[in-house]
């Protein structure tokens, strides 16, 4: 009783005030989400085919694996319970149920799971037991690799950049000149998002070439390019959206350009943000460049493919560490300028 | 000389912001506007740069008819017209002396502006500027780094930069604490005297639009109920104004007034 007489002391004095709850959310709406529940039970029973389970295994162990549409109707159900109960608004509750729609249909349909592996194990070991033993000499004669794959990083960051922060500039409602354009920058920027980085690989290699015809890098280059516009576009922007509007009154009462006041009171308030975007997409260049050898642009990624395709498991290996060891030190170095600049 | 002729403000939802406002403010007039909070204050004092857009009647800022719908037009206003803030709107992150550098956009071409290189005269502008609020030591400090009040100093100093014939502060002092309250109305006081720069502020309190301004304007619901010299604006017309007896509230403490 000894620790709980401070707590009673503070509490007594209130005892008697009322406090105002949080506003009991609209019932209607929860039958609404209730009725959406029940409309995703119905299309998962349609769809589901004999047998398929939902499974989210990690590993060995399965989290949750209902097994039938019926077990998922009722995790959904008592979840609109517990948040009706709880008074949570009906946008989260929305949300919860969104959430547990999604899993549930990812899972059903990706068939998802880990436990073939051990079934192939007689495949896998020889490779594996290559990958541990990399051959260190090999690093050293893909020199000229890396660097192409560094100076392309470089190159596609720092155009990226800055073609990036011009659209972001025309993207956010803030800092455009109108509402139209804004809202076609921001089409035009998700059209450029949408296609993967293998994917731009892909059309410039058809378009101009690849490294059958030394043009290799300058594929990658443009590849990157448009991965990294796409970024920082749309991070930029949206950080934009939420700079302090006060100083951009401010330019604008004083009779500045739209130009002059994106770049005086809008630049320097998301200029830190900007440069934390252009060195996290710098790093993600060189992570990028490995695996778009495959698709023929240069750089260590082509060297990767071809020990891979000559079964030269500790080669690649070799190239996988040195890929791990360089990406750690672009983080530390990016780590390091953001200290500086924050 | 600005000069309102029936003024109404319809806000894009419907809302009347002003109705029928006739005025006539004098070349270097410190007008105080007072009111209750939503009567309009803000509002008035916007319409004059264009900030907020008249809707209806005639708005004349020296010579010039102002134009709400053409932007090329308003800029050559506000380069004339300067605002000060109730939350200061400086660039937190950049020197105060770029601060002060913004007041001089109107004149600066925009490539210079886009890379920061300021010609030396609009410089020496800026530190003439921050010299006059005694704050030109603090010039490459950040503008983050400085109190509430000297924030609001950049601010008159990012005006003072623009060369304006007209000065408006939509509630300058309200986040200041009495005696830096007090020291800043004298700054803009002052300078009003010195330069002989019309001024038009915004006040919650009584006893400020007393000792600093020429003329005090009453407002309420988007109407001007009240208009004429210091002398003649006694409590009780204010509590005609306000439609309630004056409180605690409505001045800062006396004992600021001495430095
Ligand atoms: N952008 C807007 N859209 C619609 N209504 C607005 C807008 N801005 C202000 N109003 C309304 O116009 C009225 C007057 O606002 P204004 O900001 O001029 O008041 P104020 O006298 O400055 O008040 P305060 O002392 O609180 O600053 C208020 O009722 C407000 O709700
Ligand atoms: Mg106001």
């Amino acid at each position: 009783m000894v620790t709980t007489s401070t707590a009673e002391r503070r509490a007594a004095p209130q005892a008697a005030t009322v406090r105002p709850e949080p506003p009991r959310p609209s019932g209607l709406v929860y039958l609404g989400l209730a009725g959406l529940a029940v409309l995703a039970f119905i299309v998962f029973w349609v769809i589901q085919e004999s047998g398929d389970v939902l499974l989210i295994p990690l590993g060995f162990v399965t989290l949750w694996a209902p097994l039938n549409p019926v077990i998922g109707l009722v995790v959904m159900l008592v979840a609109l319970a517990v948040c009706f109960k709880a008074r949570i608004g009906t946008m989260a509750a929305f949300g919860a149920l969104a959430f547990i729609m999604m899993s549930y249909w990812a899972g059903a349909t990706v068939g998802f799971t880990l436990l073939e592996i051990p079934e192939r194990w007689s495949n896998v070991e020889p490779r594996l037991m290559a990958f541990l033993d990399p051959n260190w000499s090999y690093i050293w004669t893909v020199r000229d690799q890396w660097l192409i794959t560094i100076s392309m990083a470089v190159v596609a960051t720092l155009v990226g950049c800055a073609i990036g922060l011009v659209l972001a500039m025309y993207a956010s409602p803030v800092s455009s000149p109108n509402k139209g354009t804004s809202q076609t920058i921001k089409a035009v920027n998700s059209v450029i998002r949408s296609i993967p980085d293998v994917g731009w690989a892909l059309l410039f290699v058809a378009f101009i070439g690849g490294t059958a015809h030394g043009l290799g890098p300058m594929a990658g280059i443009l590849a990157l390019l448009m991965f990294n516009i796409g970024i920082v576009a749309k991070l930029t922007s949206e950080t934009i959206d939420a700079v302090n509007p006060g100083p951009v009154e401010a330019a604008d009462a004083s009779g500045a350009t739209l130009t002059q006041r994106n770049r005086l009171a809008i630049l320097p308030q998301v200029l830190p943000g900007f440069v934390s975007y252009g060195l996290y997409v710098f790093e993600l260049n060189i992570r990028a460049s490995a695996a778009l050898g495959i698709v023929g642009v240069g750089g260590i990624g082509s060297a990767m493919m071809l020990q891979l395709n000559r079964f030269q498991f500790e080669n690649v290996a070799a190239i996988l560490i040195a890929l791990i060891v360089v990406v750690l030190l672009v983080d530390m170095f990016s780590m390091y300028i953001r200290r500086k600049l924050l | 000389m600005i000069t309102f002729e029936n003024i109404d403000v319809v806000y894009p939802n419907g809302f009347k912001g002003l109705s029928n406002v006739n005025l006539q403010i004098n070349k270097g007039e410190f007008v105080a506007i007072v009111g209750l909070s939503g009567a309009g204050k803000s509002t008035l004092i916007r319409t004059v740069n264009g900030l907020v857009p008249f809707t209806s009647g005639t708005l004349t800022v020296g010579d010039v008819v102002v134009d709400p719908r053409s932007k090329a037009k308003l800029r050559r206003l506000r380069s004339r017209v300067g605002m000060i803030f109730q939350s200061f709107n400086l660039v937190t992150r950049v020197s105060v002396l770029n601060n002060v550098l913004v007041g001089r956009s109107a004149d600066t071409p925009t490539w210079r502006s886009l890379l920061g290189w300021y010609r030396a005269e609009d410089k020496e502008l800026a530190f003439q500027s921050l010299e006059r609020v005694g704050i030109v030591d603090k010039a490459y400090m950040r503008a983050a780094s400085l109190s509430g009040g000297q924030q609001q100093r950049v601010a008159i100093a990012r005006v003072l930069a623009q060369d304006p014939e007209v000065i408006l502060a939509d509630e300058p002092v309200a986040s200041l604490d009495p005696p830096t309250a007090h020291k800043v109305m004298r700054d803009l006081r002052r300078i009003q005297q010195e330069l002989g720069i019309t001024t038009i502020v915004n006040m919650h309190h009584l006893d400020l639009a007393r000792s600093y301004a020429d003329r005090v304007i009453g407002m309420r619901a988007g109407e001007v109920v009240f208009d004429g010299p210091v002398e003649e604006a006694t409590d009780e017309v204010i509590e005609q104004v306000y439609q309630r007896s004056l409180t605690a509230e409505d001045i800062v403490t006396a004992e600021a007034t001495q430095e």
